[in-house]
């Protein structure tokens, strides 16, 4: 039972963390990506590549994984969402970073292969730990720290006000002398490496697996739709509620119905509430 | 045939002087095209060929009620695989376990596909479009999740064997036949469906659902109503993808395969037929073609999707019905000369009246 009530707040974290990183980019964009579970993939992969195929370790290890993570947020905002933002066409972006996502997933698949890969220790611990073992406390610890972090960056410092700007009002941001698209891609940028980090601290929880992406996307967006978009408490709500709601739903019910229940809680959630828990309810445009 | 024809050419559009010989051309296709989808298998050299054809036929199915949601309501469903998979264990289950007759388990596949398309709908149409992908793909994962739990009636991972259809339809070429008397009826019911009122009305929600709303279309009945016709074209698909297959497992419905009908609109244009079907066959019959492809299909399919959406968002569709409108527009539409005196009548007019 302890140990399932850790599991599901593991990865319960981990989605949360996801539901953040779909909140960076939506803030400066409205664009929901459908690329973001695959910067936690990308950040397992690379993990898990750069310590146990190159040897490094794992703080030289971690800034190179996030450096990928950036580039690769940067490359979709270039490729998939620029583009389409000013050809101005709804929702054109949803088939852009879906076929984004596709192809890096299938990039992954041809060169990493198809099997999962576990994910090396990164501090030195008995595995005879159990519920205290590090591949349950560190996505945890991140989860916190992240959204303590995202709340201080975007209160406190000059960077977080220009993202709230633009997230409020890209024309009278633009108006202010503040040059929207950079924001933007800086914006897609930091989720990537954020994505990514996300991947790295839970790839002993998940093992470095290319087909990752698109439930890690899924689940990410369960906890956001469930704690209501835009909002960073929310998520952090919402993906833990998620994961331990399918983590004890497994216990109860069994693996097999994993992905059941926790799309059941979406479906319930989108009939119920559809803005979330914390979420502003939208005004309808006409 | 000539003087058949021609004649509502005649009475309809005898103003408009030229437009009858595009509008034969039209019409020569739309009647050269089920005669030539049934020739093809006497055409074809091997029994692979016309199993790749069959496939194509399978695919076009679903595709042809998908393309209402997709091309013409705009509803981003990615996870019509899982209503495909509901029609190929329905034939499966029923035949296998209770004996039904294939042909009536087809029928009764496309109804529960629609059934099943309408409950699905239910909640989830009424969302913003991003959700309502989101909802689908969560659909198709259930689904293929339940397959593999309920093992009792499906088989579970390891899958079941699918039965042939009966007589006339057991042979290859038999079969074949079905497929295309199935596509062309679904094909003529989605023809006459995009190009009438309702149509219109879907091309009109497409485009602004808060207009549509506005001039009385009752978008969220509409959308229910194509989504769940939708839902039986992907059951009767899913029956008899089944039975061409043979042997179903639930790793036949993988998210990727809903995906690939997906991207055959995209790719084809939305908002037509001829695009999403040309688009249809030849993203199927692209690895086939091209074996060291195979492997990397869906990477491809990524690929294509994206260099579509980059470079001619409305698809390869619309560069033909473009290229068409402009070459009748230049024909037909003549330039309009204004009646100076009406008009400076009709300026002056309001400052008699006021």
């Amino acid at each position: 039972m302890l140990n399932t009530l850790v599991t599901g707040l593991a990865t319960g974290a981990l989605y949360a963390i996801v539901a953040m990183v779909f909140n960076i980019m939506f803030s400066t964009s409205k664009v929901l990506s459908l690329t973001t579970g695959h910067t936690a993939m990308l950040g397992g992969v690379f993990g898990a590549w750069m310590i146990t195929g190159l040897g490094l370790t794992w703080w030289l290890a971690l800034p190179m994984t996030l450096l990928a993570g950036a580039v690769f947020g940067w490359l979709t905002e270039t490729i998939a969402i620029r583009r389409v933002l000013a050809s101005g066409d709804d929702h054109l972006w949803v088939l852009s970073t879906l076929a984004l996502g596709t192809i890096v997933q299938h990039l992954m698949a041809l060169w990493w292969g198809t099997e999962p890969k576990p994910f090396p220790r990164l501090i030195t611990q008995d595995f005879s730990a159990g519920p205290w073992d590090q591949k349950y406390w560190l996505p945890m610890a991140l989860a916190a720290a992240v959204a303590t972090g995202l709340a201080l960056f975007y209160k406190r410092t000059m960077l977080g006000r220009v993202f709230t700007a633009v997230s409020e009002d890209p024309f009278a941001a633009r108006a202010r002398g503040i040059a929207v698209e950079r924001v933007r891609a800086l914006s897609f940028a930091m989720a990537g490496a954020l994505g990514a980090l996300a991947g790295f601290a839970a790839g002993q929880l998940t093992y470095a697996f290319f087909a990752l992406g698109m439930w890690l996307t899924l689940s990410g967006f369960i906890a956001l739709a469930a704690g209501g978009l835009g909002s960073n408490l929310g998520a952090l709500v919402g993906g833990v509620l998620l994961g331990l709601l399918s983590a004890f739903g497994t216990y109860f019910f069994g693996a097999e119905y994993q992905q059941t229940v926790s799309v059941g809680i979406l479906l319930l959630v989108l009939l119920v509430k559809p803005a979330g828990l914390f979420g502003k309810s939208v005004v309808r445009s006409v | 045939m000539t003087t058949r024809t021609s004649m509502p050419d005649q009475v309809g559009r005898s103003t408009v002087a030229s437009a009858g010989a595009s509008g034969k051309v039209r019409k020569l296709v739309t009647r050269a095209a089920p005669l030539l989808s049934l020739a093809l298998p006497f055409l074809v050299t091997n029994q692979y060929q016309l199993h790749v054809l069959t496939l194509i036929g399978i695919y076009w199915i679903l595709v042809a009620g998908l393309n209402l949601v997709v091309g013409y309501a705009g509803q981003l469903s990615v996870g019509h695989v899982g209503l495909l998979a509901i029609g190929a264990y329905t034939l499966v289950i029923l035949n296998g376990r209770l004996g039904v007759d294939p042909l009536l388990a087809m029928a009764i596949a496309g109804a529960i596909g629609g059934l099943c398309g309408l409950v699905l709908g239910l909640p989830s149409l009424r969302l913003p479009g991003f959700y309502f992908a989101m909802v689908t793909l969560a659909f198709s994962l259930i689904v293929t999740e339940l397959l593999v739990a309920q093992n009792r009636w499906t088989g579970g991972g390891a899958g079941m064997s699918a039965p042939l259809f009966g007589r006339p339809f057991e042979t290859p070429q038999g079969f074949y036949f079905l497929v295309a008397g199935v596509g062309l009826v679904v094909t003529w019911l989605a023809w006459n469906i995009s190009r009438g009122m309702r149509g219109r009305a879907l091309i009109a929600l497409r485009d602004s659902e808060v207009a549509a709303t506005a001039v009385g279309i009752p978008v969220f009945r509409l959308k229910l109503v194509v989504f769940s016709f939708s839902g039986v074209t992907a059951g009767i698909a899913g029956a008899l993808f089944a039975s061409l297959q043979s042997y179903i497992t639930p790793e036949a419905f993988l998210f990727e395969l809903g995906m690939f009908f997906f991207i055959c609109i995209i790719i084809g244009g939305r908002g037509n037929i001829i695009g999403p079907f040309l688009g249809t066959a030849l993203l199927t019959m692209l690895p086939e073609i091209a074996a060291p492809l195979a492997k990397m299909g869906n990477l491809l399919y990524g690929l294509l999707l994206l260099a579509v959406v980059l470079t001619v968002p409305k698809g390869f569709g619309s560069l033909i019905s473009n290229y068409v409108e402009r070459r009748r527009g230049r024909r037909s539409a003549p330039p309009l000369v204004p009646d100076v005196k009406r008009l400076a009548a009709a300026i002056h007019q309001p400052e008699t009246l006021t």
